[in-house]
C-alpha cells in the first residue's frame, strides 16, 4: 500500500527532525542518560529529539514511561484508533511531523487511508463510520477547549459502542500528544 | 524521588474527584502503568532537587498555564503550592487576576519564560526558532530550556486528562444516580 498523501502543509511521507539548541553528544552522555535513551526507542541514539530532551533524563525517563504505555499497552481501544486520535490531535495543533509518523502507524495498523486523506484535508467531517468520527469530535474538542469538556461529549462516544476503557484510553491519547505536538514544534523542526 | 507509587497522593485522582472504590477510579488504574508514569512525571518536574529552574519559578509558569487553560482545580492546586513558596506575591496576582501583559514582569528571566509558556499553552504552531532562543538569551542554560519545555507541555497533557476524567466521572456519577 503506501500512498503518498499530501494537503495543507501535511504528509504522511517519512520525515526528519532537527532540534534548534544543542543536542547531547553521545560521547559526552552519562551512564543514565544512556539508559534512559535505551528504554525511550528503539532509534532514541540516532534521534535529535531524544538526545535534545536526554538533557533532563530523570524527566524524559518517565514521559516515555507514560508515553509507551499509552500508546502500546494491550487491551483497550485498538491502536489503530490510538494512532487516528494522535493523528487528529498533530494536525489540529499544526504538527507535520507527529502527524506524518501517526498517519504511517495508523496505515500500518488499519490496512487502509482513507481516514488519514479526511483527517488531512478537514478535522472537522472526518471518519469513515460513526464511530470514527464520534473518536475524532471528542479528539478535537478534548484537545481545543479543555476547559469545557463536558459528560455528554463523553456520552456520545458510549452511544457508538466506546466502553469506559476504551473511553480512557482516547482521553490518555488525545493528552499525550497535547504534551508531545508541544515539544515536537517548539524546539525543532521537521527536516525531509 | 520514590520507586513506589503512593495511590493516596495521586494528583490526578485527587483533582479529577476520583475516589477509590468509584467505577472510573477503577477503570483509571487499570492503566496504572500510565498513572504511575503521571505521577512521577508530575514529581520529577517539580523537584526541589531539579538544577537550573527554580521550584517558584516552575510553580509560577504552571499556575499562568492552568489559568490560561480554564483549568480552574489545577490553578487553584498551584497557587496553593505557591503560597509557601517565596514567590513575589505580585506576581502571582497579576498571573491569576489576568490578563497578564508579560511585559509588566520586571525580571527578564521570568519574563522569558512566562511568554514561552503562553506561546506553548495557547499557539503552539506560533513557537519557532526566534521564539526558542529568547530563553537562552535570558540566561536560561539549555537543560533548564528542556525542563521548561517538558513542564509546559506536561501541564497541556495533565489539564486535558483531569477534564478528561472529571467528566467521565460525571458522567458515571449521574448515570448511577
Amino acid at each position: 500500500m503506501s500512498r503518498v498523501i499530501e494537503a495543507h502543509g501535511f504528509t504522511n511521507r517519512v520525515l526528519g527532525w532537527h532540534a534548534w539548541l544543542d543536542v547531547v553528544q553521545l560521547a559526552d552522555a552519562s551512564c543514565e542518560q544512556i539508559a534512559v535513551l535505551e528504554e525511550s526507542h528503539p532509534k532514541a541514539k540516532e534521534s535529535d529529539y531524544y538526545l535534545f530532551l536526554v538533557h533532563q533524563p530523570e524527566i524524559l525517563r518517565q514521559r516515555s514511561a507514560a508515553f509507551n504505555a499509552i500508546m502500546y499497552a494491550p487491551g483497550g481501544l485498538p491502536r489503530a484508533e490510538r494512532e487516528l486520535a494522535s493523528t487528529v490531535v498533530s494536525r489540529i495543533n499544526g504538527c507535520v511531523y507527529c502527524a506524518s509518523v501517526h498517519a504511517q502507524r495508523f496505515e500500518q495498523l488499519a490496512k487502509r487511508d482513507d481516514v488519514i486523506e479526511q483527517v488531512f484535508n478537514n478535522p472537522a467531517t472526518a471518519g469513515a463510520s460513526p464511530r470514527e468520527k464520534a473518536i475524532v469530535q471528542a479528539s478535537i474538542d478534548l484537545t481545543l477547549a479543555p476547559g469545557q469538556v463536558e459528560p455528554a461529549q463523553l456520552r456520545a462516544l458510549r452511544e457508538v459502542g466506546l466502553s469506559d476503557d476504551e473511553i480512557l484510553d482516547l482521553i490518555h491519547s488525545v493528552a499525550i500528544f497535547a504534551w508531545a505536538n508541544r515539544l515536537m514544534l517548539n524546539l525543532g523542526e521537521p527536516v525531509g | 524521588m520514590t520507586d513506589t507509587y503512593d495511590l493516596s497522593t495521586d494528583i490526578v485522582d485527587r483533582i479529577a474527584g476520583l475516589s477509590p472504590g468509584s467505577p472510573t477510579h477503577a477503570t483509571r488504574h487499570k492503566r496504572d502503568k500510565v498513572a504511575a508514569a503521571t505521577q512521577r512525571s508530575y514529581e520529577a518536574l517539580f523537584d526541589s532537587a531539579l538544577l537550573d529552574l527554580s521550584l517558584t519559578e516552575r510553580l509560577l509558569v504552571a499556575l499562568y498555564a492552568c489559568t490560561l487553560s480554564n483549568a480552574p482545580a489545577l490553578a487553584e492546586h498551584y497557587a496553593e503550592r505557591l503560597a509557601s513558596s517565596n514567590a513575589d506575591r505580585a506576581v502571582i496576582d497579576q498571573i491569576v487576576e489576568g490578563p497578564l501583559n508579560e511585559s509588566d514582569i520586571q525580571e527578564p528571566r521570568l519574563r522569558a519564560m512566562l511568554s514561552f509558556t503562553r506561546t506553548l499553552i495557547e499557539s503552539p504552531i506560533d513557537g519557532d526558532k526566534t521564539a526558542l532562543e529568547r530563553l537562552p538569551a535570558a540566561g536560561i542554560s539549555t537543560p533548564a530550556v528542556v525542563a521548561l519545555a517538558q513542564l509546559i507541555a506536561f501541564l497541556s497533557y495533565q489539564i486535558r486528562l483531569t477534564a478528561g476524567l472529571r467528566a467521565l466521572q460525571v458522567l458515571n456519577a449521574t448515570e448511577l444516580a
